[in-house]
């Protein structure tokens, strides 16, 4: 056992800690209200600066689980800045990228993934659906034409949908199941407006319409009968919004340590009364388990283990779940100045909800565990 | 990072398991529901090493670290040992024989500590007073030093073994005015004059453990039974405070895994509606909610003991946040445990529900939750 960083890891910490400036706080607030031209921009700048750490490189896909805890101890650093922001960040390099990477063929990573981390091109992935009584499952369908495919279908969560220019869409072709390629300027392939959400609001996110959108064979990945790439997808969606959650929960605490040490009430600072300091200390104590299971999790990917599908998921409904409950608490502390908008108790409030619902909601996560565990007693 | 076992040490793991599968786990019901201390049980303990796991070998010890003796620890649980029978183990091994260990000198060592690690003796640590509980300080306790000899007055309360011990570890105070700095340690020996038990409690879990008061009138100790130096026993007690966070409350993650392992199969053998009940929702949120708790309890206990294993001291914020941790949230699971059992659940026959009775003891014993939010609080 080890249960100390590397130094590489610690060198990773302190370049992201670099980044992490007066202007990154402002870059992360212009997401909320920027438009696409500008959000586009901003999420740019901010991908080619982490590329110049190799940040968006590290641990893309199965193939490179072996970086799952330099990811981690990166992603640690990385994720107090901004929930939006590292969201947005992960979902091109770890989600999209890690899709390219683990599933698409040797020509498909070199032309996707070279641009990808290097910062000159943002992904997205577009897996949800509204299913209706009249048609349930999948409905996004490829059809094979000539030594391509052409895409039809609605999605309607798209996260970096407006600013992506590349997405790997989600559908049905035959009985089989796969990840497309499709260029967000291509003919038939239409982005509606951003919608406006509760939390994480620099998160830019849009619903996609695909018309007979042809795609080429070799960007077509993942194609399988089991949904593996998906599972693998999902898996991966855990680990993204567990370090978001844990990322959420370190800010809050430090915000909300700051404040009830300088607010005072009846002649002393608040932290000196028990239903405070009492509330910020399970809030230390959450926090600081969210991050040894974090950090488990990346050792189970490192190691290849058959739990770490499962054990992600279990981080991840842990982390969602406390960041809410997190969120609450600091709320409180704060009071009237926390239940003002934009403040940060406020924006971590509306923050925290997104974790819960998004990739494996956390129902859909319980239940997916409560099955990896059973398996393991069936006869 | 890792947070992998070694090859020994998850073979250690399995012999323990079989071990404690085949000849403790199946007294356990009998025992705990007596409320009785299991003799028996402890002699097999000491036969297979348990008892001086971590203790030098030239002490009657086996010389493993301190990783190993909570894999030890963890699989005790996971076999169904009782919390009363883990919890006898760790007073009498961590708080009693370590500190010995620790802090005696050479003659001490060699009196107490073999017998301590085969298990020929049984140890106690007294510190718990009826007015100092979290509030150690305030002990009355006091050790007077006459005619070469150390004086013993005053009351222990709450302590683990104490109806049973051999020799118990005991606070008290050697200077009024000192403060924490004003309480020392020494050894007594059962039968010394003066020092007699007192009432034992029938307890809601933990119940094959003995509990008992101590009473000190008079009890006149030799001077060599100071133990470590005057005036540092809060130190040395807080020094137990790894081996709590780290040994003590591994049986308890270990009970989790024995947890999920009772409802996963209750879960799919137990049918209702004509179906098992594992194929409902609300039953699998149950069991997702143990592996959840589970598998966040495990890092935190491990890295205590890997801390204490590189001689690392452990930062008092993070030993409460242990503490607070292991506590407070293993309640709910918990208790999803026993719901999913029904009925079954409510009756002594199913293991669920000593473990939702003994898992009650800890957020309360080695301090309790409000004591470390207090902790925690004041070092933000």
């Amino acid at each position: 056992m080890n249960f100390d960083w590397t130094d590489e890891q610690k060198e990773i910490q302190k370049a992201i800690g670099g980044l992490l400036g007066e202007t990154a706080q402002a870059d992360a607030l212009m997401l909320e209200t920027a438009d696409g031209e500008s959000a586009k921009n901003i999420m740019s700048t901010w991908l080619k600066e982490l590329a110049e750490l190799n940040y968006l490189a590290f641990a893309q896909g199965p193939v490179n689980a072996g970086q799952a805890m330099q990811l981690v101890a990166a992603q640690e650093a990385l994720a107090p800045l901004s929930n939006s922001l590292f969201v947005a960040v992960e979902t091109s390099a770890r989600l999209l990228g890690g899709l390219v990477a683990g599933f698409g063929a040797d020509e498909t990573r070199e032309k996707i993934l070279d641009p990808l981390n290097r910062g000159e091109m943002i992904g997205a992935v577009a897996v949800a659906e509204n299913e209706s009584r009249e048609a349930p499952g999948l409905q996004t369908i490829a059809t094979s034409a000539g030594d391509g495919y052409v895409l039809n279908g609605r999605k309607n969560f798209v996260a970096n949908g407006p600013i992506a220019d590349v997405i790997a869409v989600y559908a049905k072709v035959g009985e089989q199941t796969a990840f497309f390629l499709v260029e967000a300027k291509a003919d038939g392939v239409t982005l509606g407006k951003r919608i406006k959400t509760m939390g994480c609001r620099g998160l830019t996110v849009c619903a996609l319409e695909l018309n007979d959108v042809h795609v080429e064979g070799d960007a077509v990945i993942g194609l399988s009968d089991d949904e593996a790439p998906l599972h693998w997808l999902r898996m991966a969606e855990s680990r993204v919004q567990t370090q978001a959650s844990i990322g959420l929960m370190k800010r809050l605490l430090d915000a909300t340590t700051t404040h009830a040490k300088s607010h005072r009430r009846n002649g002393r600072a608040i932290i000196k009364y028990q239903e405070v300091g009492f509330k910020l200390a399970e809030m230390l104590t959450l926090l600081q388990t969210a991050q040894w299971y974090g950090r488990r999790v990346a050792y189970l990917v490192e190691q290849g283990s058959a739990e770490a599908s499962t054990v992600s998921h279990c981080a991840k409904v842990f982390t969602a779940e406390t960041g809410e409950s997190m969120a609450s608490a600091a709320m409180q502390i704060f009071a009237g100045e926390g239940f003002v908008e934009g403040s940060v108790a406020e924006r971590g409030y509306r923050d925290a909800k997104y974790a819960a619902l998004t990739g494996l909601s956390c129902e859909t996560a319980r239940m997916q565990i409560a099955d990896d565990v059973l398996a393991g007693y069936r006869e | 990072m890792n947070f992998g076992l070694t090859d020994e040490q998850r073979m250690f793991k399995d012999q323990v398991l079989k071990f404690a599968r085949k000849e403790i786990a199946p007294r356990t019901q009998e025992y705990e529901l007596k409320g009785e201390f299991d003799f028996e049980a402890w002699r097999r303990l000491g036969e297979f090493g348990i008892l001086g796991l971590h203790l030098p070998p030239e002490l009657g010890g086996s010389g493993a670290d301190v990783v190993t003796s909570v894999v030890a620890a963890e699989a005790l649980g996971e076999a169904g040992v009782d919390g009363g029978l883990a919890l006898a183990y760790g007073a009498h091994t961590f708080l009693c024989a370590d500190t010995i260990f620790v802090h005696g000198t050479p003659e001490q060592q060699q009196k107490y500590v073999p017998k301590l690690a085969s298990g020929e003796w049984i140890g106690c640590m007294g510190l718990t007073e009826p007015d100092a509980g979290s509030d150690v300080a305030a002990m009355k306790t006091r050790a007077e030093r006459k005619d070469g000899k150390w004086v013993l007055n005053g009351t222990k309360i709450f302590i683990t073994n104490g109806g049973i011990a051999d020799v118990a570890v005991v606070y008290a105070k050697t200077d009024l005015n000192a403060g924490h700095g004003g309480i020392s340690a020494f050894i007594v020996e059962k039968g010394t004059p003066g020092f007699s038990v007192g009432q034992s409690w029938h307890k809601l879990g933990v119940r094959a453990s003995v509990t008992s008061e101590l009473i000190f009138e008079d009890c006149v100790v030799p001077e060599e039974n100071l133990l470590g130096n005057e005036g540092m026993g809060f130190m040395m007690a807080m020094q137990t405070v790894e081996w709590d966070r780290s040994t003590l409350l591994a049986p308890l993650v270990g009970s989790f895994k024995l947890l999920i392992d009772k409802s996963a199969r209750y879960a799919l053998e137990r049918q209702q509606f004509g179906r098992p009940i594992a194929k409902f929702q609300a039953v699998k949120r149950k069991i997702a909610n143990l592996k959840i708790f589970y598998e966040a309890s495990r890092s935190l206990v491990y890295r205590v003991a890997w801390c204490k294993d590189q001689n690392r001291p452990l930062n008092h914020l993070e030993a409460a946040v242990v503490k607070l941790f292991m506590g407070d949230w293993s309640l709910e699971p918990t208790n999803d445990a026993l719901t999913l059992h029904g009925g079954n659940g409510f009756c002594h026959e199913y293991d669920v529900e000593r473990i939702f009775r003994d898992v009650r003891l800890a957020a309360i014993g080695g301090g309790t939750s409000e004591i470390q939010k207090l902790i925690i609080s004041r070092m933000l």
